[in-house]
């Protein structure tokens, strides 16, 4: 072959990515769920620590009792409304004010995943009495971290 | 993502069949004065990461999911079931990353990956979509606003007149092959079901039929 033809194909193919690039574009957001997917994946990461800034630790105790959480690092923000449930359960209501990808709530071994939905939103249901934490896989300026809160009762 | 549209001429088809192994790496100048390919500097990475730098594979991530992308949406299989594929690429890559002996395989590795992925779901796909006509919608380009197209220049609208008329193994072919900076003939030819040594004559093929369509002015613009 030529080195004509190369650079013929070349151009060629630069052409066709570029209406590939435009015409299929990766969708918005694609990367940043990638990048945060790879982190939850990745067991080689070290958590960073969220610091509780309102609330107390107090359990939730009695029934339709509550209790409203805030901890945060100066940047990310997580919110977490605890309720008690009849029957000793307890659900958790959660809010997030950065792209988080996954939520873990975290009893002992126990571990439970939650998606995290619109408006960082967030919930885990059937939640027992106990020593918890929560943990949050998060993108931020392309770059995923993974935050933890102390642990807390409930 | 893409700041430079670089192309590695690709090497002879000869020298290509002989290339079997991704450990091997094809030798040849880097582009002058330009930054490494995007396959090595993703090696970089892969080997920073496994050497405990957790923010190489971010970055990892950031160069590589475009092209992965593009490699899915080749097959045809729509942008939901493309990002679930393109998503598990990157978890098979962090759960089995021990199996590749040579970083500089990691790019394509993970092409590799997405390929065999993305065949699979949208060989699924198509059978569960058999009889729902509604589904064969999002694997069509979407619809555009007339807006969007005037806006593109002629010489555009001619080429992708052109690439819609190609078979659906000739477009997938070139745009595997556009978006892959060092594209692996051999495993490229396993997984489409085709003879090694025809992947490089089948490429031609479809440049040529692609030239063709475009006419005469093709032949200026892109070469004979």
């Amino acid at each position: 072959m030529e080195t004509d033809d190369f650079a013929a194909d070349a151009a060629l193919f630069a052409h066709l990515r570029a209406e590939w690039q435009e015409r299929d574009p990766v969708p918005a957001g694609l990367i940043d769920r990638m990048v945060a997917a790879v982190a939850v994946e990745d067991l080689s990461r070290e958590y960073a620590l969220l610091t509780l800034v309102e609330g107390e630790y107090a359990a939730v105790r009695g029934e339709s009792d509550t209790s409203t959480l805030q901890f945060s690092d100066g940047k990310t923000s997580v919110l977490l409304h605890v309720t008690a449930l009849e029957g000793g359960d307890h659900r958790i209501d959660g809010w997030v004010d950065a792209a988080a990808h996954e939520v873990q709530l975290v009893q002992g071994e126990r571990e439970q995943k939650s998606q995290v939905g619109e408006h960082g939103r967030f919930a885990f249901d059937g939640v027992r009495t106990g020593l918890t934490r929560v943990r949050l896989a998060v993108t931020r300026d392309g770059e995923a971290s993974w935050f933890q809160t102390p642990q807390f009762e409930i | 993502m893409y700041q430079r549209p670089a192309f590695l001429p690709l090497p002879d088809v000869a020298t290509i069949v002989d290339v079997t192994s991704l450990d091997e790496p094809v030798t040849g100048d880097p582009p002058a004065g330009g930054e490494p390919p995007r396959w090595e500097r993703a090696g970089t990475l892969f080997a920073q990461w496994r050497e405990g730098d957790t923010r190489a594979m971010d970055e990892l991530v950031q160069l590589m999911t475009p092209t992965l992308w593009h490699v899915v949406r080749a097959y045809g299989v729509d942008a939901a079931l493309a990002e679930d594929v393109v998503q598990t690429t990157w978890l098979t890559l962090v759960r089995r990353h021990e199996t590749i002996t040579d970083p500089r395989a990691v790019s394509g590795w993970l092409t590799t990956c997405a390929r065999r992925e993305a065949w699979r779901a949208g060989k699924a796909q198509r059978r569960a979509d058999v009889t729902d006509t509604e589904v064969l919608e999002p694997q069509l380009p979407s619809a555009e606003s007339a807006e969007a197209s005037a806006t593109r220049s002629d010489a555009s609208q001619r080429l992708w007149a052109a690439v819609e008329q190609l078979t659906e193994r000739c477009r997938r072919l070139l745009r595997v092959i556009a978006f892959d900076d060092r594209p692996d003939y051999a495993r490229i030819a396993k997984d489409m079901a085709m003879p090694i040594g025809s992947i490089g004559p089948t490429r031609q093929r479809c440049l040529t039929k692609l030239r063709t369509l475009l006419g005469d002015e093709g032949v200026a613009a892109y070469g004979d």
